[in-house]
């Protein structure tokens, strides 16, 4: 065995397993085009390889030419399948010029169809034989057949349009890896083309090897792509490994989410569909197989939350962001479940919302706690309101009896006129017009007595302090005239509304009153002065009420809010505590203070309704 | 000439005061109205006789203010109060200042035309008393100092001799006196002047 078959066997040899190799990773991936590439490159090479052998040994003029005309089928699949291997796996070069080397490939292997004894001669005149690796090998000796620069110029254009998918990688700074297999096939492509001109003319006496550079650019190739399929083997092991931190993670939420009750739900705003988990079905009381659609959802919601639900749900799907929301369920039995809900609005790629996600857990027990915590204080407000009234009950009186009084007193004089044997007519007429005007006043007063004596549920409703205070005013005005107690009132100039229940912010104030009043009955007649003032502050609602009063000693200034802390014989020390329980359920917070020139001012705001979120 | 008795209101309440006012007049009284002790005390009327009705809570002057600034002026005019709820100590400091009466603003038409009626009728009495004192004090006023003084000791039981000691004067000077004085104070006899005596001092204590 020669050393020159060994090598050009062991050279076809590689080439074709590394065909091999590649068909059946494309075999097993049709997606992966470049490998199919891949293995015609190396099949074609392999070809190269055996007809580069055959020639070397060949004896004859004849079999040399035969040998290569032969030649040209796998240069052919060589070429093209190289620079489509370009085109498609390393996305470079000009299309039209693949197209080109393609077609003069092409035209190349036709000709030499024709042509005798094949498209590189006209004519074979001899065979030198020289010696190489301690053989005699044989090198043509002829005339160039007049196509052969076809083939030339081919071979050419593959350079050119490797050398131009080049330099296109490396403006778009391509991955080093490809760079360089771009850079390996322009050098091994370039080799043989110049070796065959050179051997053709003549210049270096030299066999054809060039197979030898085509298996340079295979490995090359092999090499790139054995480092894609590295990569890809990497990734899958990567990806499993994520896809076990996602279920990891998945599982983990759900547990967490069991642990907390929470149902969680995915609302896909392009398909229409909504999925949710089961703890959130049985929440909202779906089975585990029911669709579920808004329409459904919303008709689970208690009919007084629906529409606010909906509102909240609509805007936020068509303004983005997030939403909190608390509303009530009313069950198929009638009982009533508090859902404390939130979610996100996630868009797609052209901002277009396309998923609504949101957790929903059960704030039953809570409200009730809530509930009952709320009615606790609303008796205890009671309690403090009526204990007030008792404190009012002498100017109460007084002012009930006034028009009671005056109705009586008109009746009996009627029923005197009455008896006259021509009763005046018109005096009569007066007398019930006044009977009728004093009758509406004893049930103001009788009203206004009983809103703040009624045991009643918290009612927010919108409120312009300006007039919570002018009522309350009114209300100890006759009081205040009794005690001599000069009472004026400064309202705010322009004030936004707030919410708030009304009767419990009038009774705050009224504690306040009531105990400036108390603070100046010391204080001679003439210096006897409580100031109300409404004041827009900070964007919150500031009620003032100072008195000309002697202040709180400074010892107990701090303890004023206190239960149970009471400087007066008769007080319960119960009304400030109330109050500040009051105004801190309202979001707000009350404060005392001594005046410098003697007196104490109480303070307490209120945060207003912001524009726009009047809900 | 008999002067028609006044019945005064005060009230704040106007309402009030127009229906009190009302069946007042149509049960055959002379009324006037005030809507405030201030008002009152400046043009009250004093020798009107007549009563005053007066409600016990109002802003400025307050009803037992009115009744120490009637007593301290010396118009002994009749007070009834008028409450709107009858509190017990209010109720006893306006007895103690001497009230005539203290009614409910809810009490019955009875009780408060037969308050003012008793109110009316014992300013009337006590005015006929006051102008009885007078008529019998004014004669006393024409006696002379010296006079005066033998009348207290004549009064006292004692006879000319004793007097005349006393006073150190004669006996028939004070004879001289004595006549005067029954002839100014027109009675007959000395028991006469001792019963005209105890009438005047009496209705004093």
């Amino acid at each position: 065995m020669s050393w020159v078959t060994i090598i050009w066997s062991m050279e076809a040899a590689i080439c074709l397993t590394l065909a091999g190799i590649h068909y059946l990773v494309w075999l097993n991936a049709r997606k992966m085009f470049a490998h199919l590439l891949f293995s015609f490159t190396a099949v074609g090479a392999a070809g190269v390889a055996v007809c580069e052998l055959l020639m070397l040994r060949s004896e004859s003029v004849e079999q040399y030419g035969t040998v290569l005309w032969w030649t040209q089928l796998p240069l052919w699949v060589l070429i093209v399948s190289i620079t489509w291997f370009t085109r498609f796996h390393l996305r470079a070069g000009r299309p039209w010029l693949a197209w080109t080397v393609t077609v003069m490939r092409t035209l190349t292997l036709v000709f030499n169809f024709f042509a005798t004894p094949n498209i590189n001669f006209k004519v074979i005149t001899g065979l030198h034989h020289n010696p190489f690796l301690g053989e005699r090998i044989s090198t043509p000796e002829g005339i160039a057949h007049p196509l052969d620069f076809v083939a030339k110029l081919s071979s050419l254009l593959l350079v050119v349009f490797l050398v131009n998918a080049f330099t296109e990688m490396w403006r778009r700074s391509e991955l080093q890896r490809d760079i360089f297999l771009a850079g390996s096939m322009i050098f091994f492509v370039t080799i043989p083309t110049v070796e065959t001109v050179l051997v053709q003319r003549g210049v270096i006496q030299s066999p054809y090897l060039i197979s030898f550079a085509f298996m340079g650019v295979v490995l090359a190739m092999a090499y790139a792509l054995s480092l894609d399929v590295l990569r890809a083997s990497q990734l899958v092991v990567q990806l499993q490994a994520s896809e076990a931190g996602l279920r990891e993670s998945e599982e983990r939420m759900t547990l967490a989410a069991e642990a907390g009750n929470l149902g969680i739900w995915v609302n896909d705003l392009v398909r229409q569909e909504i999925w949710a988990t089961l703890k959130w079905r049985e929440l909202f009381g779906f089975s585990a197989s029911e669709t579920i659609d808004r329409g459904r959802i919303l008709q689970c919601i208690h009919p007084e939350d629906r529409a606010r639900v909906d509102q909240t749900l609509s805007k936020v799907i068509a303004r983005g962001g997030s939403y909190e929301s608390e509303f009530r369920l009313l069950l198929s039995d009638g009982k009533i479940r508090w859902i404390a809900s939130s979610g996100r609005v996630e868009f797609n790629g052209n901002g277009r919302p396309s998923l609504l996600r949101g957790v929903s857990v059960d704030v039953t027990q809570r409200h009730l706690a809530e509930f009952e915590l709320q009615q606790q204080r609303a008796e205890l407000a009671h309690f403090s309101r009526v204990s007030m009234l008792g404190e009012l009950s002498g100017s109460l009186a007084h002012e009930l009896s006034q028009p009671l009084g005056a109705i009586l007193r008109n009746t009996e004089a009627a029923e005197l006129f009455l008896e006259e044997s021509s009763p005046d007519l018109e005096e009569l007429r007066a007398i019930l017009a006044d009977i009728r005007k004093d009758d509406q006043r004893a049930g103001a007063v009788i009203d206004r007595m009983r809103s703040m004596m009624k045991r009643r549920a918290v009612e927010k409703s919108m409120l312009d302090l300006n007039v919570l205070a002018a009522d309350v005013i009114s209300f100890v005005r006759r009081d205040a005239d009794l005690r001599r107690v000069q009472l004026a009132l400064e309202p705010a100039s322009s004030l936004p509304p707030m919410r708030g229940d009304r009767i419990q912010l009038q009774q705050v104030l009224l504690n306040l009153l009531l105990n400036a009043m108390d603070a100046v009955s010391d204080s001679s007649p003439d210096r006897r002065r409580v100031a109300v003032r409404v004041q827009y502050v900070d964007s919150r609602v500031e009620v003032v009420v100072s008195d000309s009063g002697s202040g709180i000693p400074a010892d107990k200034l701090a303890h004023v809010f206190e239960p149970f802390f009471t400087s007066k014989q008769s007080g319960m020390g119960l009304g400030l505590p109330i109050s500040r329980t009051i105004i801190e359920a309202h979001g707000g917070s009350i404060r005392a203070q001594n005046d410098p020139d003697g007196g104490a001012t109480f303070f307490f705001s209120l945060p207003v309704v912001q524009e726009g979120n009047a809900s | 000439m008999e002067l028609m008795p006044l019945v005064r209101i005060v009230d704040d309440d106007v309402s009030f005061l127009k229906a009190i006012a009302r069946l007042l007049r149509g049960a055959g009284f002379h009324v006037k109205t005030f809507a405030s002790a201030t008002d009152f005390l400046a043009d009250m009327e004093p020798d009107l006789p007549g009563c005053v009705l007066v409600d016990l809570q109002m802003p400025g002057l307050s009803g037992l203010e009115l009744q120490e600034a009637l007593a301290k002026a010396g118009h002994p005019l009749p007070v009834i109060f008028l409450s709107g709820h009858g509190d017990v100590s209010t109720t006893v400091h306006a007895m103690r200042g001497g009230a005539e009466d203290f009614l409910t603003k809810l009490a019955p038409k009875k009780d408060l035309i037969e308050s003012v009626k008793r109110a009316v009728a014992r300013d009337e009495g006590e005015r006929t008393q006051r102008n009885r004192q007078k008529a019998l004090r004014a004669p006393f006023a024409t006696l002379t100092p010296r006079e005066v003084e033998v009348l207290e000791h004549v009064v006292q039981g004692k006879l000319n001799k004793q007097i005349a000691y006393d006073l150190g004067i004669h006996e028939r000077t004070v004879k001289l006196h004595r006549t005067a004085i029954t002839t100014k104070l027109g009675v007959q006899s000395t028991a006469e002047l001792m019963r005209l005596w105890i009438a005047v001092r009496g209705s004093e204590t």
